[in-house]
Parts: structure tokens; C-alpha cells; sequence
């Protein structure tokens, strides 16, 4: 039981940094049907904002605003750098932009920083523990779940209740329909694109707290999952992400803990299974868990 | 108020509009009828800014607009109630109109959140429903609410009546000659062609992209060979 | 196509193959001639990915279908060679417990690649069923679990494969020979493909994921030949590779690795087998330029040639998203060159003297009292017609009145909750659209679906090649004869898009019949024409339906069309039948007039 709920807890924890990653995906690919794989350089990019500014002496304090300060900024230049030009082209299209834009990103890194690791001190109260009826907790288990159960909420209170969430919802059921109510395509888009990168900021911050390191490579891993986590939930829908999200964190967290009590000898198998098992959902419900139509563009 | 003057809109390979021309003075009701496929609803969204025109020019009060983004059309006083609503569907009733409301600040906004749930008082006991749960007659309601929102001078309605049961198709009716009574300016493309020419002040018969008629609303409703019109005089059966 | 053969294809193939090969073996000689052996190596590396190219290209250009996941089973193809390509003493050190009893099994050259792709292709025709089902993004996001799922298992299954550390001593190949020998086979291979039958319908569901099955084409049969080809590839250019480079480690083959080969398929061209060398040959001497000038003694810039392919896709998809070739390609101009018309093409139809013309069938297409709901809107309630042999039908209505509906229902686009469809005796009520159009119902569609990119011909000839094999009931007209009585002669060898629009719908038209059908069944074919258009239409829709002995049904909003063409006439409306009869009887009716016009209350 105490294993179950240990899991359950570590699972949720790592889940809830692929469903703020995965929810800032399918927000852009509500307004652009397109998959972002260069999602996961702002996750980068807020890692190497906080090696640069703990050099110059930053303190923690101050790491929050500048790891999502610079994710925002990165999100937005993104698209008007490139995606704004391919708005109108094939899905495959976009979705190798994407990629390339990656690369490129990937590339920058490599050779104006340092393609090694850049390390920095954590803050002091990570790793603390504690517990509650034998079940150890971390400190950053807590804070992850919390930070990312607020961020969630103010999220579906922004969509709800803003203007802006609004017009962004609108703008991914029937972009056109949306122009014709007097809202402006490039405002709506980039908003999207800050929005992803409001997320990503955030969940870069859970990141880096953890293991504070930079390194041109540490937001592809987590590009990856979350957009299976998106695409799972249903490209789209903000809820199927989130949902996806926490599944897919706990599908990994539980596979990895359970395996070897089903199959001897196959704990190092767990991440495989857990991706042959995304395969053979993705046979079955291609859709995602929620479905999501989009009208046609003019 | 609107000069349409010449264009042509082209969709790929398709000539959907050829040379067609129009015009709409402030206060009129002008209605646009012609069969399907002939080019009514390319000649709205043209008009409204969701396709560009390959020749022409179009002129809203005074000013060119030609190919201008809607939301700049507006912002401008031009709205449009697209074919088939197009709501958003996931969208509650206040949602919809709210998003619609984008293009003034918050108090005028919630002013006329109130004026829309008054004019329209199905769509207040519907207000937190979703829009996809609404009724065709609802719907409808709702499209003409939103296009309100930004309280326009110039009002465009493509085909209000599609899919509506009559006494909904006559409510709408109701509604457009009580908008008109308000003083409000609308181009209006319809099916039921005998009806709405009978409350349009003038009106236009479209036929392959083309402007075939036009008139006051009255000459065209009784003309006798308006279903020859609207199949096209060569249609004389060959067998 | 009539003129063409299997001996024919397969000679062009080698000619094409062998053309590009030479240039690419010219260009090479040239380089390593003024270099020492690091450039041979270079080349040696250049002729793998040459091959893992043409293998993404097999899958990825023919189908549309992106894959990311491909690396993986070059991934697989490396280790297998390596496992029975190590000698025996050094296996027994390095892997000493491995299973399957693989410790005494040790293979030259010849026998380790066919071990490895074999193994491949068993692995991928298992995974291929799962990408090839799937549809939208889902087959891309699988061929990526497909990339991971190896990469784990090649590092935790350390009997077989001494995990992340990664298996040295394969017997290396001496020069680059067998290389060649590779980069040629995966060239004739990927050409040849292109010519099959099954390949070209894997091209026309790239075109159009609709109007392949309205012509009779299954999705999954086409994606999935063209998967199991390229996987079968791609295991000759990893195991090459691995026996070239005579070690392999989980690192070779990573989704950088892919992404390397991808761009190299993207910026040449991805749908042509030459713009697959051209990216190639290109990315290749980019790539070895960015890395010498990021040299320690040059510009000293690590990782440079990142840069160089991050931009170089960048830019590609920006400026030329299909690539520098785009359709372009040696073996199509070949095609072009070699093609022999059939004699006698110029025979009008219908006419006594002319034995082309085909009888009609002796079925009648009968639907009978279809129910169509959405949700809560009914739109179709109760409606039916028939087409007897022969029999031009016109269907009208109001907007909204569940034509369209009525049409998809027939044609399997859309489910009813009640009624009948049947053609003669076969019930078609809960068939496919690909089953629907092999049993003798060709479609075209209200906003028209070419297949954009293939000639008018190529066109054409994909619905031919669909009769050939499912319609053998029933004689099957020539392309050719088709193309002269749509007027669409002179156009033959142009790319579908650049025809003008009157001539793009004939082009529908005349594809729909060459699969023999037994009926036409025409989507608003007068769509956004103008009147003299119009009417020339209707001279082409009874030119090729009289070739092909075809009864009609036509759905179109221009009333003119449809009274100068129809025998009879349906008139739909709210979903049900409003009247029926011949156009004079239709035009006289004034419920007719009043369901257009609305009534005058």
C-alpha cells in the first residue's frame, strides 16, 4: 500500500511537468494545428537563463521570473520567426519546421555555450524529507504537485474567464470564425505561443530545481513525452493533455515500480514496455483520449 | 454605405466571382438570391474580408477595404453572420458573445452583454449553455447576437434562414424587418428568395457568379420569370 | 498501362538507376582522388546513408507518412550483422552468454546482410501493421515509440547485445565495393517500386487520402507494402554500415542520427527517387564542409555541421517545402520518353463503326428509403431513387435538402440508420467506399480531388490499374481513348494542377471511368464554372459515359446541366423526395419552384 501510494506520488510529480509541457503544446496546436518539437528548447533555454544569471550572482529568489521571463521570450520569437511564415502549409511541413527549428536551436547552444553540462547549486530545501504515516516525501514532490495544481487552475480560470482565453479557445474550434468576431489572427496566435512558454517557463523552473544543470540537450527528452502525453489526450484539448500528461507520469512511475514483480528480471525493460503500450494505443484510439474537431480554414 | 465594384474571386482553379458589382445605401435592407453554388456566399465572405478579391475593389463607407483582415472590418462597423453560424461550440452563449465584444473595453461590453440578453430573451434562459446544445432557431438567435456585439453599421447575414422550421424561419424575419426599423443596414442572402425580396428594398439575383438581375425588392418578388432566372433561360428541356 | 511491361519497367529502373549511380560515382572519384583514405571513408559513410535514404524515401515519399522511427530498425538491422558478423572467439568474449544458441553461428559478408535483413523486415512487417492502420498523427508518434522502444531494449538486453558499450570486431568490408553494390540495388529498388502497381497506389493515397479509396484503393494494403519495402531497405544500408564501420553502438542510431537522413530525403525532394540523391549527395558535402570548417585549425565552431542542417531544413521548408527537385525526377522524364501510345485513338464514341464503346451492365443502382440522422437533424428521411443501365439521373435540391447526404450514403461516406443500397443484386448498404468502387460506382468530388502532383495521364492510369485488377468482370476501356474523349490529349504529360479548372473537372471525370464503373456518380461536376462551360460539360459527362457504358447520377445545382443531361430527374427536399419525373415535368411542377424560391406566404 505504502509502495502504491509512493508511486503514486513520484508518478504524479513527474507527470505534472509533462502535462504543463504537453498543455502548452496542444494550446499551439489548437490555434496552428501544429506539433511543436522545438516545445522543449524553452525548457533549455530557461535552464541556461539560470546558469547565466546565478554566475552574475542571482539568487534563487529571483530564478522563477527569469526562467519564465525568458521561455515567454523565446516561445513568442519562435513564431515570428518561422512559424508565422509557414502558417498556411501542410501539417508536414510544419511539423518538420519544427524540427528544424529544434536543430537549430539545439545547434546554437552547442557552439555558443558548451555542448557539456553546466552545473549550479540547488536550492538548499529540495531534497529535504518528510513524512506522513511512512511514506517519505520530498520537498520538491510537494512543491511540484502544488506549483502545477495552481498554475493548472489559474489556467482554466484564465481560459474561462479572460478575454483572452476565451478568444484563444474560440480561435482552435473555428479560426475564421473567430476573425469574422474581430479577433486579430497575430495577436491570438502569439499570445498562444506566450502562453505555451508561461507553461514551459514553469516547468522548466520544477526542472532546474531539481537538478540545476544546463545543457543543449535536456529539452529534447521531455519534448518527447509530452508530446505523446498531448497527442494521447487528444492534440487539442487542453483537459486531454493534462490528462495525458499525469497518465503517461504515472503509467512510467507504476511500470517501473511494478515490472519486476510480474516479469522477473525485466525492470529494465519498464521503459519499453511503457512505449510499446502507447503504441498499441495509439492503434487502438488514434484520436486520443478526447476527441477534438477543428473547422476548416478558408 | 458598401460599393462592391467589379470583383472577381477565384478559390484555386474555380472562378466563384466574376466582375460582380453591388451597392448598399445607408438604411437598406438589400437582399442577395440566386441557386446554389452561384456564388452568394463567396460574395459575403469577399466582402467580409476572409477571401481577397483577384480584381475589384471594395469601398465601406468611402474607404477602400479591399482585402482587409476582418477583424480591421469590425473594428470598421462591418459584421458578418457566416453560413451555417459557425458558433463556438464549446463556448457557452455569454462566451460567444463576449469573444464577439473583443472589440471594445470592458463596461461597454457588459452594456451591451445586457442589450443582447434584452433583444434576445431565449438566448438569457440559455446563457451558460453551451452552444452546441442549442436549437437551430437558438443558434440562429445567437449568430445575429454576436454579430451585434460589435454593433455594426453594416450588417451581412448569409442564408439566416438555413435549416430553421418556419415558424423559426418567421421569427428570423420578424427579427431582420425589426433591425431594419432600427435603422440598421443589412445585405442579406437567402434561400426563400420570394420572402425576403418582399422585405428587402432592393435586391440582386446571383447565377454562376455572376449578377444576373437586380431591382427594387417588390419588382423582383413578383416577377413570374424569376425561376426561369434562377435556372437560366437555356434550360429549355431537350427531351 | 498498356504499353508498358514488367521487362520495360524494370529496364528503365536499372537506366535510371544506373545514370544517378554514375554521376554520384563520378563525383566521388573526383573527390577521393585528390584526398588520402579519410575520404573514402567519407564516401563509404555518404553510400549507407545513400541507402537509408532511398529506404525512408520508399516509405516516407510514396506515402506521405512521416516517420521518425525508421533509425530503429537500422538500429535492429546493425546489431543483428554484428551479432553474427563477429567472429566466433571474439563473440564468445564479448557476448558470452548469448541466446537463441547464436555463439557458433558466424556468417561472410553475403549471408550476414540477408541475416539481418530478414530479421528486419520480420520485426517491421510485425510493427508496420500497427503504423499502417493508424491515421493523422498517430503513425508518426508510433514510428517514434518504435525508436525508443529499441533503444531500450538494445541497452538493457545485455546478453544479446553487451549493452550501451556497444559490439567491436565485426569482420569489416574491404573498399567500398559492396557499398556500390548496395547503394545500386536500394536505387533499381525504390525506381521500381515507383512503377509497380502497388506503389503507385501508395502514391495516389500520398495525393489524396479520399479519392484513393473512391477509386477502389485500400489505405492500409498500399501504405503497408511501401513500409515493409522501405524497412527492408533500410536493414541493408545498417547493416552495410555496421560491416563498413566494423562496430555499432546504441549512439549510431539515435533520432539525431534520423534526423540527418531525413533532411537529407526533405531538401532534395522527397517524392522522387533522384531528389532523394540530390539531398544526398548535397547534405553529404554540406555536412563535410561545416565539419572542416569547424575544424580546431579553421574557424574552430563545434558541432558546425548541426548548424548547417538545422538551417538547411529550416530554409527548405520555408522557401521549397517539397524540396529542390519537387515532382522532378529521371525516371518520370524516362517514363514520358518511352511511352507508346496505343494505335487508334481518335475514334469517337458511340459511333457504328467504332467497337470501343462498351455495353452497359445489366444492373440497376437502387436506393431505397434511407434514414440519415445527426445527432438531433435528420437529414435524410426515407429518401430513395434508382439508376437503371445506362440511365443519366439528376439529383436536385434546395440547399440543406440531403443531396450530398444522400450521395455519401450511396457512395459509404456516410452511414444510414436505415434503408437499402444495392447494385443489382449485391447489397451495398454497409459496404466500404474502396468496396463500393470495385463493385462498379465511380465518384467525383464537389470540390475536386486530383491527384495534384501525377500527370493527367498518371491519373488516369491509377484508376485503370484499379480495374485491371478488381474489375476484370467487365472490359475495361484504354486510358488514352478515355483522355481523347475528355479533350484532355494534348495535356497528357502536364501536371494535374496546371491544367485550367473546366479541364481539372474533365480530368475527374474521365479518371472516375476508367475504373470501369457501372455508374458515374458526379459531385456538382459544374461547380464554379461559367454557362459555356457548363454546357460543354455536358457533351464530355456523355462522351465518356457512353465509352464506358456508364449510367449517371448527378448531383448539381445548375438546373440548366442538369435538364440538358438528365433522362429523370429527382427532386430532394428536407430530406425526403419531393418529385420525380422527366425535366419537363420538373420545371412544370410548382412545388418544385416553391422549394427553390421559397413560398410566397
Amino acid at each position: 500500500m505504502t509502495k502504491l501510494l509512493q508511486s503514486i506520488v513520484d508518478g504524479l510529480g513527474v507527470g505534472s511537468t509533462y502535462a504543463l509541457l504537453a498543455l502548452g503544446i496542444s494550446v499551439i496546436f489548437g490555434v496552428m494545428h501544429l506539433v511543436n518539437f522545438a516545445h522543449g528548447e524553452l525548457i533549455t533555454i530557461g535552464a541556461y537563463a539560470s546558469y547565466f544569471f546565478f554566475l552574475h550572482g542571482g539568487s534563487w529568489w529571483w530564478m522563477p521570473l527569469i526562467i519564465i521571463g525568458s521561455a515567454v521570450l523565446g516561445s513568442v520569437v519562435m513564431e515570428l520567426v518561422a512559424f508565422r511564415w509557414v502558417r498556411h502549409a501542410s501539417p508536414f511541413t510544419l511539423l518538420l519546421t519544427s524540427f528544424a527549428l529544434e536543430r537549430l536551436s539545439h545547434a546554437l547552444w552547442q557552439i555558443f555555450v558548451s555542448p557539456k553540462q553546466r552545473a549550479f547549486p540547488k536550492p538548499s530545501w529540495v531534497f529535504n524529507q518528510f513524512k506522513i504515516a511512512d511514506i517519505s516525501f520530498e520537498v520538491m514532490d510537494v512543491v511540484t504537485i502544488a506549483v502545477t495544481g495552481v498554475t493548472l487552475a489559474l489556467t482554466a480560470v484564465m481560459f474561462k474567464r479572460t478575454l483572452f482565453g476565451i478568444s484563444v479557445r474560440g480561435a482552435a474550434e473555428d479560426f475564421d470564425a473567430a476573425r469574422l468576431m474581430g479577433v486579430r489572427a497575430n495577436r491570438v496566435i502569439s499570445g498562444a505561443f506566450a502562453y505555451a512558454g508561461f507553461l514551459a517557463g514553469i516547468a522548466a523552473c520544477l526542472i532546474v530545481m531539481r537538478s540545476p544543470a544546463a545543457e543543449p540537450s535536456m529539452g529534447a527528452d521531455w519534448l518527447l513525452k509530452a508530446v505523446i502525453a498531448a497527442v494521447i489526450g487528444g492534440l487539442g484539448s487542453f483537459t486531454g493533455a493534462v490528462v495525458g500528461g499525469l497518465v503517461l507520469g504515472l503509467l512510467e512511475t507504476l511500470t517501473r515500480v511494478y515490472l519486476p514483480d510480474i516479469a522477473e528480471g525485466w525492470d529494465k525493460f519498464s521503459t519499453a514496455v511503457v512505449f510499446i503500450l502507447i503504441a498499441a494505443f495509439f492503434v487502438i484510439r488514434p484520436e486520443g483520449v478526447f476527441k477534438v474537431t477543428h473547422a476548416e480554414r478558408v | 454605405m458598401l460599393e462592391v465594384d467589379r470583383i472577381t474571386t477565384r478559390y484555386g482553379a474555380i472562378t466563384a466571382l466574376h466582375d460582380a458589382s453591388l451597392s448598399v445605401s445607408a438604411g437598406e435592407l438589400v437582399a442577395v438570391v440566386g441557386p446554389n453554388g452561384a456564388g452568394k456566399t463567396t460574395l459575403l465572405n469577399t466582402v467580409a474580408g476572409l477571401l481577397r478579391p483577384a480584381t475589384g475593389r471594395i469601398r465601406f463607407e468611402g474607404n477602400d477595404v479591399t482585402g482587409a483582415e476582418p477583424a480591421r472590418l469590425v473594428r470598421s462597423g462591418l459584421a458578418l453572420v457566416p453560413e451555417h453560424r459557425r458558433l463556438f461550440k464549446d463556448l457557452t452563449v455569454d462566451e460567444n458573445l463576449r469573444l464577439a465584444g473583443c472589440t471594445v473595453k470592458s463596461p461597454e461590453r457588459r452594456r451591451r452583454l445586457e442589450e443582447a440578453s434584452e433583444l434576445f430573451p431565449v438566448l438569457r434562459a440559455k446563457w451558460t449553455t453551451s452552444a452546441g446544445y442549442l436549437s437551430g432557431g437558438e443558434a440562429q438567435q445567437l449568430a445575429i447576437a454576436r454579430a451585434l456585439m460589435s454593433n455594426p453599421r453594416l450588417l451581412l447575414l448569409d442564408e439566416p434562414t438555413l435549416g430553421l422550421a418556419p415558424t423559426m424561419v418567421d421569427v428570423v424575419f420578424e427579427l431582420l424587418a425589426r433591425l431594419r426599423e432600427q435603422g440598421r443596414t443589412m445585405l442579406v442572402v437567402e434561400q426563400n428568395a420570394t420572402r425576403a425580396l418582399r422585405l428587402a428594398d432592393r435586391g440582386y439575383l446571383l447565377r454562376s457568379g455572376r449578377v444576373v438581375t437586380t431591382g427594387t425588392g417588390a419588382d423582383l418578388a413578383a416577377d413570374t420569370g424569376l425561376f426561369d432566372s434562377f435556372i437560366g433561360t437555356e434550360a429549355a428541356p431537350q427531351r | 498501362m498498356s504499353a508498358n511491361n514488367g521487362l520495360v519497367r524494370i529496364t528503365r529502373s536499372m537506366l535510371a538507376s544506373a545514370v544517378l549511380i554514375a554521376i554520384v560515382a563520378a563525383l566521388a572519384t573526383a573527390y577521393t582522388r585528390t584526398g588520402g583514405a579519410s575520404r573514402q571513408s567519407l564516401i563509404a559513410e555518404m553510400l549507407s546513408n545513400f541507402i537509408l535514404v532511398l529506404g525512408m524515401q520508399v516509405f516516407i515519399g510514396n506515402t506521405g507518412v512521416l516517420s521518425f522511427g525508421h533509425m530503429a530498425f537500422a538500429h535492429i538491422a546493425a546489431y543483428a550483422t554484428a551479432i553474427v558478423g563477429i567472429p566466433l572467439a571474439a563473440k564468445a568474449k564479448a557476448l558470452p552468454d548469448i541466446p537463441f544458441g547464436l555463439a557458433d553461428v558466424e556468417f561472410g559478408p553475403l549471408g550476414v546482410t540477408l541475416f539481418a535483413v530478414v530479421i528486419t523486415m520480420i520485426a517491421g512487417a510485425l510493427f508496420g501493421v500497427a503504423v499502417c492502420r493508424a491515421s493523422g498523427l498517430a503513425p508518426t508518434m508510433i514510428t517514434l515509440a518504435a525508436l525508443f522502444v529499441v533503444e531500450q531494449l538494445v541497452k538493457n538486453w545485455k546478453e544479446l547485445t553487451r549493452g550501451a558499450g556497444g559490439l567491436s570486431g565485426i569482420t569489416r568490408l574491404q573498399g567500398n565495393t559492396w557499398l556500390w553494390a548496395g547503394a545500386f540495388i536500394a536505387l533499381v529498388i525504390a525506381h521500381l517500386f515507383q512503377e509497380t502497381r502497388i506503389g503507385r497506389f501508395a502514391i495516389a493515397t500520398r495525393e489524396d487520402e479520399l479519392a484513393a479509396p473512391a477509386l477502389g484503393i485500400r489505405l492500409f494494403t498500399a501504405r503497408y507494402a511501401a513500409w515493409v519495402l522501405s524497412i527492408g531497405l533500410i536493414a541493408l544500408g545498417g547493416s552495410l554500415r555496421a560491416q563498413s564501420l566494423g562496430s555499432v553502438n546504441p549512439k549510431q542510431f539515435t533520432l539525431d542520427s534520423g534526423i540527418l537522413i531525413l533532411v537529407m530525403l526533405v531538401v532534395g525532394g522527397m517524392r522522387t527517387v533522384s531528389g532523394a540523391v540530390l539531398g544526398t549527395v548535397l547534405i553529404t558535402a554540406g555536412n563535410e564542409l561545416f565539419r572542416q570548417l569547424g575544424d580546431p585549425q579553421r574557424l574552430d565552431i563545434e558541432r558546425f555541421p548541426d548548424l548547417f542542417l538545422g538551417g538547411a531544413m529550416l530554409l527548405a521548408m520555408l522557401l521549397r517545402s517539397n524540396g529542390l527537385l519537387g515532382n522532378r525526377d529521371l525516371a518520370g522524364w524516362l517514363r514520358r520518353r518511352m511511352y507508346r501510345p496505343p494505335p487508334a485513338v481518335d475514334q469517337p464514341a458511340g459511333t457504328a463503326a467504332d467497337g470501343a464503346a462498351i455495353q452497359p451492365s445489366t444492373n440497376t443502382l437502387v436506393a431505397r428509403e434511407i434514414e440519415v440522422h445527426f445527432g438531433g437533424f435528420v437529414a435524410l428521411d426515407g429518401a430513395g431513387l434508382s439508376v437503371r443501365p445506362g440511365e443519366v439521373v439528376g439529383l436536385i435540391g434546395p440547399n440543406g435538402a440531403g443531396k450530398t447526404t444522400l450521395f455519401n450514403v450511396i457512395t459509404g461516406l456516410v452511414h444510414e440508420q436505415g434503408g437499402t443500397v444495392a447494385l443489382g443484386e449485391r447489397d451495398l448498404t454497409d459496404s466500404t467506399p474502396v468496396d463500393i468502387a470495385r463493385a462498379g460506382l465511380a465518384r467525383t468530388f464537389q470540390n475536386l480531388r486530383l491527384f495534384k502532383s501525377l500527370t493527367v495521364r498518371e491519373n488516369v492510369a491509377l484508376a485503370s490499374m484499379v480495374a485491371g485488377r478488381h474489375r476484370r468482370q467487365r472490359e475495361c476501356p484504354d486510358p488514352d481513348v478515355l483522355l481523347a474523349d475528355a479533350g484532355l490529349t494534348d495535356w497528357a504529360d502536364r501536371e494535374a494542377s496546371t491544367l485550367d479548372y473546366g479541364n481539372q473537372r474533365r480530368l475527374e471525370l474521365a479518371r472516375a471511368a476508367a475504373l470501369a464503373p457501372e455508374f458515374l456518380l458526379l459531385d456538382e461536376p459544374t461547380s464554379g464554372m461559367s454557362d459555356v462551360e457548363t454546357m460543354a460539360m455536358v457533351e464530355s459527362v456523355r462522351a465518356v459515359a457512353a465509352r464506358v457504358g456508364a449510367g449517371v447520377l448527378v448531383i448539381d445545382h445548375d438546373l440548366a446541366f442538369i435538364t440538358r443531361i438528365s433522362d429523370h430527374i429527382v427532386v430532394l427536399s428536407e430530406g425526403r423526395v419531393l418529385a420525380e419525373g422527366t425535366p419537363a415535368d420538373v420545371r412544370a411542377n410548382p412545388l418544385v419552384a416553391e422549394a427553390y424560391l421559397g413560398s410566397s406566404v
